[in-house]
């Protein structure tokens, strides 16, 4: 089935062709897919008699996407919102049948609530959001002026819905399928190469700052990626879904690892800057043997379990080691200190490190059932209320001035213009640049429009019967689809090309010509759209602005507060990917390499190291023995460091460095009688203290020199 | 089985109900293949999977409606 292109002579000469035929191709089968699925919807709905073709085609053109994973989450959760929407309009319908004010009110509501749950659901559960909008508002709107038809107006509706959702996913999951599956396990395998590369290449010890934050920034974007992949890849693949938990627990996995590194990489940094060249050379040294064992860093599939075997048979050489490099360094108890919070360090990787290859290759060498069960973890994302707020407010004024504008003019096209304006507020609302969409989608439907009118007034009157509707249609329709593969260049002329198409074709059985209605229609529907790029000048999105970047800013620094003060139990994992989700969305709108995304990504290193030892100290404080009043001040270590990071000036600095030094010197004074429980809580102090006083952090503005006070005793 | 069942005052198609109850015998063999890693020996996966609705489906009607 999958047409392997043949090595033509051509192809050799001339290098580019090969892709750009890759490429048409892949463009060609989607429009192939796209014309099968709109033709066999509106063969169908008309084969059941359904009133309207055309919803169940501008279903069609909604839902598909070149990718098949896609489709089908889109299609269940768009069935969700199709049934609740409809729901929702029968009820709003009920509850003011002679009522036409409150009730568009309570539409316009409905409306708005929807527009905000997509912008707040950023994956494709929104479409479910947009879809909940859309029906609701198909059901109740024609519907309008005798509300005795509103109940089989909305089952005739989801059932053309519904029709459109069911062809759409199964054309697109069985013809020709271009798999997400293969992206997903290409782009974990890319990820695992990259770490695996760049944790053994920095075998000198010191990557520069810039690097380390390309480096994150690389990593943070692949975590976030994988996660988006695989919530789709499981609505495609019963076999992924089998694995999903284990997808999860590696990503996880990974991220732990990758925190841990920086960590380490931070304390050597800053022992090279501080000239202790022996300490931070000790810990290269007791790294070497890791370096060495994830060296080389091949793409060869039996590699992960070789590297997590070599990492198992590393991992009790270190501490010896550690000990015979402790030996030879200086023996300046502060030093020592370091090397210790370092060695612990190190372990913390190695071990994290060692899951993390053990999973990859048991993942990688076993199909289907893995036995045994899985720690569940959950990739959580952080969403920020005030986007969608603006979201819901924007569109229910949207419609309410639509719907105020309608009842005083009484225009009969009222109800398509706000049908339209619904659709596009919904699916514009998570775009960046909404202003430039909607005016790209204008064209697209104008000229979709265009297009449509030459069929249906000049090619249709003289065709007769379906295989003669699909002659005279497809060549311009195919237009759309074709430009929808081409969204990088063209973004959303496609789309609006596509819908303006079937929308204003209003398929029927039988036909009906009506060139009154069309233009009317055609108006009324780019006015609808052009209502909802003005409501975008009105109330601009927050998307991408610096106002929502530095409020997301506050929220990824207070990320170290819920770290301090959370409860424990599976904080790890939620802290991780909740930073990286938050951090993900304020990094995507910066400028590659702006200094605005350097104190950005700066800030996230901070978070990240701080609010991953402040967890540990806290596990370590929960497992030890350790005497009360030194858990007391380590509490207030714990407590004060969440508040410098919730608003950071100088005196919150102060007063954490002192509660921290405190702590340290406490600790110090008990680790002769305790030894087990103090000396992990002392290496984490310890990483606490030296990220405190890291003068290229992101808190470095806030430190105060001379902090060679006498400390309380 | 009759036609037409009332469900809250509103009448429903049987089928319908049948059509339900299908896919999720579907949803239930789906996971358990797709556990085991069965789809291994199948050429196309999701066709196969859609005929498999088929055949339910198909039986389950005839077999209700004769």
């Amino acid at each position: 089935m999958s047409a392997v292109p043949s090595p033509l002579p051509i192809l050799r000469r001339v290098p580019w062709l090969g892709e750009f035929l890759t490429t048409e191709r892949q463009a060609w089968i989607f429009v192939f897919k796209c014309l099968l699925a709109f033709y066999i919807a509106a063969w169908l709905s008309m084969l059941f008699q359904l009133e309207q073709p055309s919803t169940t085609m501008i279903t069609v053109s909604i839902v598909m996407h070149p990718h098949s994973g896609m489709v089908l989450a889109k299609s269940f959760y768009r069935a969700i919102g199709t049934c609740a929407g409809s729901l929702c309009g029968v009820l709003l319908m009920a509850a003011f049948p002679q009522e036409r004010e409150l009730f568009l009110l309570s539409l316009s509501l409905w409306v708005g609530l929807c527009a905000g749950g997509a912008v707040l659901y950023r994956n494709f559960m929104s479409y479910g959001f947009v879809l909940a909008g859309y029906t609701a508002a198909i059901v109740a709107l024609p519907a309008i002026s005798h509300p005795n038809a509103v109940f089989d107006s909305a089952m005739l509706r989801v059932s053309e819905v519904l029709l459109g959702i069911i062809v759409a996913g199964l054309i697109s999951d069985v013809v020709l399928p271009e798999r997400l599956r293969q992206l997903l396990r290409r782009s974990a395998r890319e990820l695992y190469v990259h770490f695996m590369g760049f944790a053994s290449g920095s075998l000198g010890g010191a990557i520069p700052r810039k690097q380390m934050e390309q480096a994150h920034l690389h990593f943070v974007r692949a975590s976030v990626q994988l996660e988006d992949l695989r919530a789709s890849v499981i609505f495609e693949d019963p076999e992924a879904r089998a694995r999903s938990s284990r997808m999860q627990l590696l990503n996880v996995r990974f991220m732990a690892a990758a925190t841990s590194f920086q960590s380490l990489h931070h304390l050597i940094n800053r022992l090279q800057r501080n000239n202790h060249p022996n300490t931070a050379g000790a810990l290269i040294r007791l790294y070497a043997p890791v370096g060495q064992a994830l060296q080389p860093p091949l793409a060869d599939p039996a590699r992960p379990r070789l590297v997590a075997s070599r990492l198992e048979a590393c991992e009790p050489t270190l501490q010896p080691l550690a000990a015979k490099l402790r030996d030879e360094l200086r023996q300046d108890p502060e030093l020592l200190l370091e090397f210790d919070s370092g060695a612990a360090l190190l372990y913390r990787f190695v071990s994290e490190l060692r899951d993390f290859t053990a999973l990859e290759a048991t993942l990688r060498e076993t199909q289907g059932v893995l036995g045994g069960t899985v720690e569940r973890v959950d990739f959580k994302r952080a969403n920020d209320f005030a986007a969608p707020l603006i979201a819901v407010v924007r569109t229910f004024l949207t419609m309410l001035t639509l719907s105020v504008f309608w009842i005083k003019t009484s225009w009969p096209y009222g109800p398509n213009a706000m049908l339209l304006a619904t659709i596009f507020s919904g699916l514009l609302a998570t775009s960046p640049a909404p202003l430039a969409s909607t005016a790209n989608t204008w064209i697209g439907y104008a000229i979709g429009m265009t297009a449509c009118y030459v069929v249906v007034f000049w090619l249709m009157p003289g065709s007769d019967g379906f295989l003669m509707f699909i002659l005279v249609t497809a060549p311009l329709l195919s237009i759309g689809p074709y430009l929808t593969t081409r969204n990088t260049t063209l973004p959303g002329i496609g789309a609006g090309y596509t819908l303006g198409f079937v929308y204003i074709l209003a398929l029927k059985n039988p036909m009906v010509y009506s060139p009154e209605h069309f233009f009317n229609d055609a108006i009324a529907s780019l006015f609808g759209l052009m209502m909802s790029g003005a409501a975008f000048m009105v109330i601009p999105t927050v998307i991408g602005t610096q106002w929502l970047r530095q409020r997301q800013l506050v929220q990824l620094r207070r990320q170290v507060s819920i770290a301090a003060t959370a409860p424990l139990q599976g904080l790890v994992y939620r802290f991780e990917s909740g930073n990286r989700d938050l951090f993900h969305q304020i990094v995507q709108f910066t400028k590659a390499d702006s200094l605005e995304q350097r104190s950005l990504l700066a800030w996230a290193l901070a978070v990240h190291d701080s609010g991953r030892a402040l967890i540990e100290l806290r596990q370590d404080m929960q497992h030890a023995e350790l005497p009360p009043p030194l858990l007391d001040t380590m509490q207030r270590a714990v407590e004060s460091l969440g508040r410098l990071y919730d608003a950071p000036d100088r005196t919150r600095w102060q007063e954490a460095d002192r509660a921290v030094d405190h702590a340290i010197t406490l600790t110090r004074q008990t680790l002769p009688q305790a030894r087990a429980s103090c000396q992990p809580a002392l290496a984490h102090l310890l990483q606490l203290r030296t990220a405190l006083r890291d003068d290229e952090s992101a808190i470095a503005p806030y430190i105060v020199k001379a902090t060679e006070t006498v400390h309380a005793p | 089985m009759p036609h037409e069942i009332a469900l809250a005052d509103a009448l429903v198609p049987g089928i319908l109900l049948i059509y339900a109850g299908c896919l999720l015998v579907l949803w239930v063999v789906d996971t358990i293949v797709g556990r085991y890693g069965l789809y291994r020996y199948v050429w196309h996966p999701s066709l196969f999977r859609v005929a498999v609705f088929f055949v339910l489906f198909g039986a389950a009607g005839l077999l209700l409606y004769t």
